[in-house]
């Protein structure tokens, strides 16, 4: 029973269309809804339960709620997005196959009994002070993820690699990291605060070529001033 | 009128050649290049037959919205003695669509989405209440209609999608729709939904009709990058 | 050392590609990643020189300050990854026997040590619309790696061409060029929304992008929470 999907317009704005027959369903992240055919039934739940959803909440701007879409009709079609002008790939793992996400990346995921796994790397400030955490999924099941600009994969051997912490979609088991200030200069203001991974170990790390720090920075200055007395 | 969409479907401009006695409308800001002889003049975005208060109402509006921010009704008019070239861009990334009405045929467009128009196109705001007009939920279209030439622009790509039934669009995600769909704005799923799935409103569409649907959405942008933002 | 550029026209990257001992400057935001035999060196070259263009830039453009890190190859194989702030497209002008390259601040990414950088050429603030203009002037030979907020056009200009400031990239030194506004008065320059424009006259070569920034900016930044400072 493999539900059918497609990824339409990649790598520019890349976006997701699924086929869902009855009874089929889709978990998505919350603002990921572009369109859907009518007889999809949208049910919003708290993530991983009261506890750790309280946590994740303390960890980074995350939304506590997810939208899971049930089917009630037959080929249904369900289109989702993630905010981020840039890419999307569809990662299918089989039983107990490790995968590994930074958050802002996931979009959403098919099969019951996906395993999405937030207590792992959940440290605060593990990538940046923007409160960026890793997942971990293991499968069964797909998961679909985005990046914020295109998706560049890059194969890490025995020599290592070092990627800009903003820059860090994902990354296959077999792959270690250290986490370390950049020694150069990273801009004065809110670029990732500097942080930069190396990588080493086998297997492919999932680079994005734009960072949410960058963007924000650039847009800093074209915000509204508060007034001093609101 | 001649025209050419260029570099697209990612960062669409359009490029039109203009000759004499025919007139280019654009969005105020659009404008990205133009030849020496082109000549620009800035208009209120109300009909030609509109009425004196109506045109009060709509430069106040303009003007409020000018300063808050969002969508004005000040729109360009180029016009060019002899022949002159002039190219529009849209504020965000995506694609440019054509779009040849003829009588009978009505366009919605969002307004964040209308681009350019040439010919007898009339373009009619249609607001969804005060709380629209300063960039609250709910939707903000422009009636087009008559002959002439209509460019829309979308953030993302664009999908076409044939209706014949009925459909749903996140209302972030509407570029235009056929006059003759029925539509009807409302929240996703139940009350728990409406709170908590941080899904804005949609619109549902009912009967036979095209809906361009844009695959960016930049409400979602907003939502994205506001937690990130320093204080 | 050589540019390869990947991933035009939406979400370009650039990787340098080094020999031993050679290396490139680039502005210290750019960076995405390193391999692993590439030494970096910080650069406050402008900072000394580069007063007023320091201040006014980091208020005007986005927040960035012109500070570089100077990334050196001290083995083979070695390669720094580069991307710019917004979505767009990357392109390399070769610089030579030909004129020199005057570029929009924002848009100079990376150049090696061959490609004089001339930070403080020309600056000019726009008034009712916030707009502002800088450029840097590239002399000297190499390839200068430049970024567009959108996709890159690339114009042989021979004549007379009006251009949208928010849109210009670069342009070969030799075209004559005026700052001007787009409508007739004040009032039509703010309400049309146009701002300011190049007037550009001559021959040479001119690089547009076609995405505003500042519109971008505006569009965007309004909708978002307003700051506390």
């Amino acid at each position: 029973m493999v539900m059918k999907y497609d990824i339409l317009d990649s790598p520019d704005f890349a976006f997701l269309q699924l086929t869902l027959n009855q009874g089929e369903q889709c978990v998505a992240e919350s603002g990921a809804l572009v369109a859907q055919d009518s007889q999809i039934e949208v049910r919003t739940s708290m993530r991983g339960g009261l506890l750790g959803a309280a946590k994740r909440k303390l960890l980074g701007g995350e939304s506590l709620f997810q939208n899971t879409f049930i089917s009630h009709g037959a080929g249904q079609r369900l289109f989702l997005a993630s905010a981020a002008e840039g890419d999307m790939r569809a990662q299918t793992l089989k039983a107990g196959e490790e995968f590994f996400l930074t958050s802002g990346a996931y979009v959403a995921h098919i099969g019951n009994e996906l395993v999405i796994d937030t207590k792992f790397g959940g440290v605060r400030g593990f990538f940046s002070g923007v409160g960026v955490f890793m997942l971990r999924i293991v499968g069964p099941g797909t998961v679909f993820y985005a990046s914020y600009g295109a998706l560049h994969p890059v194969s890490v051997g025995a020599e290592g690699y070092t990627v800009d912490t903003g820059h860090i979609v994902g990354f296959e088991s077999g792959v270690s990291y250290r986490v370390r200030a950049f020694n150069g200069f990273k801009g004065l203001f809110f670029s990732g605060e500097g942080l930069v991974a190396d990588f080493s170990g086998h297997g492919t790390v999932y680079v994005q070529t734009r960072n949410a720090s960058s963007l924000v920075s650039f847009l800093h200055p074209f915000r509204r001033v508060k007034s001093n007395n609101s | 009128m001649e025209h050419y969409i260029e570099h697209g479907p990612s960062f669409a401009w359009l490029r039109v050649k203009l000759r004499p006695g025919v007139e280019l409308q654009g969005e105020a800001g659009a404008m990205v290049r133009m030849d020496p002889q082109v000549v620009m003049t800035t208009h209120l975005n109300a009909p030609k037959n509109a009425g004196f208060f109506y045109k009060i109402w709509a430069l106040l509006v303009a003007f409020m919205r000018k300063v808050l921010g969002g969508e004005t009704m000040f729109v360009n008019r180029f016009t060019s003695a002899g022949q002159g070239e002039i190219v529009l861009a849209p504020t965000l990334s995506g694609h440019i669509i054509h779009h040849a009405l003829s009588a009978g045929r009505r366009l919605f467009v969002q307004t964040g989405s209308y681009l350019a128009s040439a010919g007898a196109v009339s373009t009619q705001v249609r607001l969804g209440g005060l709380r629209t007009l300063f960039g609250g939920e709910g939707l903000v279209l422009l009636e087009c209609s008559g002959e002439g030439d209509l460019w829309v622009n979308s953030y993302g790509g664009v999908v076409p999608i044939e209706v014949n039934g009925s459909f749903i669009v996140d209302t972030g995600h509407i570029v235009a729709f056929d006059g003759a769909l029925d539509f009807k704005v409302k929240s996703v799923g139940g009350i728990k939904s409406f709170l908590f799935s941080g899904e804005g409103l949609v619109c549902e569409f009912r009967g036979r009709g095209t809906i361009y649907v844009q695959s960016r959405n930049l409400k979602a942008l907003v939502s994205w990058l506001s937690p990130l933002l320093p204080s | 050392m050589h540019f390869e550029i990947q991933y035009n026209p939406a979400h370009s990257l650039a990787t340098a590609h080094l020999n031993v001992g050679e290396s490139v400057r680039a502005e210290a935001s750019a960076m995405v990643s390193l391999s692993s035999q590439v030494d970096v060196a910080t650069n406050t070259g402008p900072a000394g020189r580069g007063g007023f263009f320091q201040k006014a830039r980091r208020g005007f453009l986005g927040g960035e300050s012109f500070f570089q890190n100077t990334y050196r190859a001290r083995g083979p194989g070695a390669t720094v990854s580069l991307a710019p702030q917004l979505c767009g497209s990357m392109v390399v002008h070769e610089l030579g026997t030909g004129p020199s390259l005057l570029i929009q601040a924002s848009s100079y990414v990376a150049a090696p040590d061959s490609v004089d950088v001339d930070t403080q050429f020309q600056g000019f603030r726009g008034f009712l619309s916030g707009e502002s203009l800088f450029f840097l002037r590239a002399s000297g030979y190499g390839p200068v790696l430049l970024n567009a907020f959108g996709a890159i056009e690339t114009i042989d200009l021979d004549g007379e061409l009006i251009v949208d400031t928010g849109h210009v990239v670069a342009f070969t030194e030799g075209i004559e060029y005026s700052i001007d506004k787009a409508g007739g008065g004040w009032i039509q320059s703010f309400l049309s929304g146009e701002g300011f424009v190049l007037r550009l006259r001559g021959r040479g070569k001119l690089y547009i992008q076609t995405r505003n920034p500042t519109e971008f900016g505006h569009t965007v930044g309004v909708m978002l929470p307003a700051r506390s400072s």
